[in-house]
């Protein structure tokens, strides 16, 4: 066995030893490449193969409709501030640390990281990206940008999840079991959330001005509960873009984009499964990350 | 004269009607809205009902209050300051958020040394004195939805409220006022509290809301 391979299978080891006691461990960004069904290079510890259906979670925003999902990929973590530097050159993270999730990044931003991370890894962006003209789909006051992006469809590169992958598969999938968030229903064991993601735990109503005197912030990426499929953080630590424009009955498309799963700073109900979120697609913030996804 | 006639029965029968739905929540008012940075001295106290009260000493920001979980546009907020004696910047103020949109909002009744002013967006007349409804943005700031572009709706008392008597805050007034001005409010409620919130100040407030 060369030593590369002997490295592979110890990380290997120790990851699943750590996740076999909890999943207490940090989580190094490493791992055996195999094939993914595209052709693409695929690092095995950090893609989950999602089987696609209908929701068997019975409270979802598609529970109990005709709604069906394709097989699809998507990432175990977060996007790291390592995976994120390796891309992109610079790091835009209010907090530092390699195996913390990235913060602070538009949706434009997390569009740009999935096309050139595809082409440094020799995969077919997922994305096209117009700068020269606004967008006329984007009703927003407040996006100074209005990139025009579309996407091709049967290209294997990364992208972001649409919103209905991300609520699959954050309830679970096929394995669902029904959790309130994110691989339970109790936050604290599945998510870094204001209570419990700064030097103190914190009780009370949610407060702005003791959250950040707590010092809360990103913790490292996969220290919680995994969930159903072995996704890491889907509540909670930074909450991740979709690739939607929001709607409701209050809000018309082309506003916001969608984000799920909630992140360190917002309130409980933000890290439940069925909770949808919404922000400016050229806004940042500190608990503002994402996950990739992939077609399988 | 009939149109007038039928207009009054209809304004009778809203009034009714709004009076049937106003809500003042005597039972609800437990929930509690407490923050302390740790800097200082803040001693904080949960009374019965809806009594709460604050010590404070050189502190740092904090918040305290108490009120409901859920607000409600037409609650008329009840509450006597038994003491309100801020010595520096503090606000005595209804607060609370909706969603959808995501809101902010205050309906500042007194302060120490400092009045929150903003965009200013007209006046209204309200249990018995004038506040100015003002307006501001806050740009990827932090909210209970996590951080987001929202809007803050003020309304401030023009001049300090007297303390030590039991005094109300129809809070649909300042509702309708920031509607009237171009200032909807969202279509889902958060909390929504009496609270004394300091800024590096001292003082002692006492206040019972119902």
């Amino acid at each position: 066995m060369s030593k590369k391979k002997t490295l592979v299978c110890a990380v290997f080891v120790l990851v699943a030893a750590a996740v076999a006691v909890g999943g207490c461990s940090s989580v190094q960004v490493s791992g055996a490449e195999q094939t993914d069904r595209t052709g693409g290079k695929l690092l095995s510890d950090q893609m989950v193969l999602v089987e696609g259906g209908t929701f068997k979670h019975k409270r979802s925003n598609y529970s109990g409709g005709e709604v069906a999902v394709q097989d699809f990929y998507i990432g175990k973590y977060e996007v790291t501030q390592k995976e994120w530097t390796a891309v992109m050159g610079s790091n835009p993270s209010k907090f530092r640390g390699d195996n913390l999730p990235v913060d602070s990044v538009s949706w434009y931003e997390a569009i740009e990281y999935c096309n050139r991370r595809s082409l440094m890894e020799g995969l077919e962006p997922y994305y096209n990206i117009d700068k020269s003209q606004a967008d006329p789909d984007n009703k927003s006051e407040i996006d100074p940008l209005k990139w025009i992006v579309t996407i091709n469809e049967g290209a294997n590169g990364y992208r972001l999840p649409t919103e209905l992958e991300w609520e699959y598969a954050a309830s679970g999938g096929q394995k669902s079991k029904g959790y309130k968030y994110s691989g339970g229903n109790k936050p604290d064991d599945v998510s870094w959330n204001w209570r419990n993601a700064g030097n103190r735990y914190l009780k009370g109503g949610w407060s702005w001005q003791s959250i950040e005197n707590n010092e809360n912030r990103t913790r490292p990426v996969g220290r919680k509960k995994a969930n159903e499929l072995g996704l890491y953080d889907m509540s909670g630590n930074v909450r991740e873009w979709c690739w939607d424009w929001y709607e409701d009955q209050m809000v018309e498309s082309g506003m916001f984009r969608v984000v799920r799963g909630g992140g360190w700073l917002g309130d409980v109900h933000t890290l439940e499964i069925k909770f949808r979120g919404m922000f400016d697609a050229s806004g940042v913030g500190p608990d503002q990350g994402f996950r990739v996804a992939r077609n399988a | 004269m009939f149109k007038k006639k039928k207009l009054m029965a209809v304004l009778v029968a809203v009034a009714m009607v709004s009076a049937l739905f106003a809500v003042n929540g005597a039972s609800a008012n437990t929930y509690w809205q407490y923050w302390t940075d740790g800097i200082g001295y803040v001693n904080a106290t949960n009374g019965q009902g809806g009594n709460y009260s604050v010590s404070w000493s050189n502190s740092g920001n904090f918040v305290i209050g108490k009120g409901w979980q859920y607000g409600a546009h037409n609650r008329v907020v009840n509450y006597n300051a038994g003491a309100w004696q801020p010595n520096g910047n503090a606000y005595l103020t209804l607060y609370g958020w909706t969603r959808n949109p995501l809101i902010e909002y205050y309906v500042v009744d007194s302060w120490g040394s400092y009045r929150p002013t903003g965009d200013y967006r007209g006046s209204v007349y309200s249990d018995g004195a004038w506040y100015d409804l003002y307006h501001s943005w806050r740009y990827n700031a932090p909210s209970i939805d996590g951080t987001q572009t929202f809007q803050q709706y003020w309304s401030v008392r023009q001049q300090k409220r007297p303390t030590g008597s039991n005094v109300s805050i129809t809070f649909e007034n300042h509702v309708n006022a920031w509607g009237a001005a171009g200032m909807p409010m969202g279509s889902s409620w958060s909390y929504q509290v009496l609270a004394t919130e300091g800024y590096y100040s001292s003082g002692y407030s006492n206040v019972t809301v119902w």
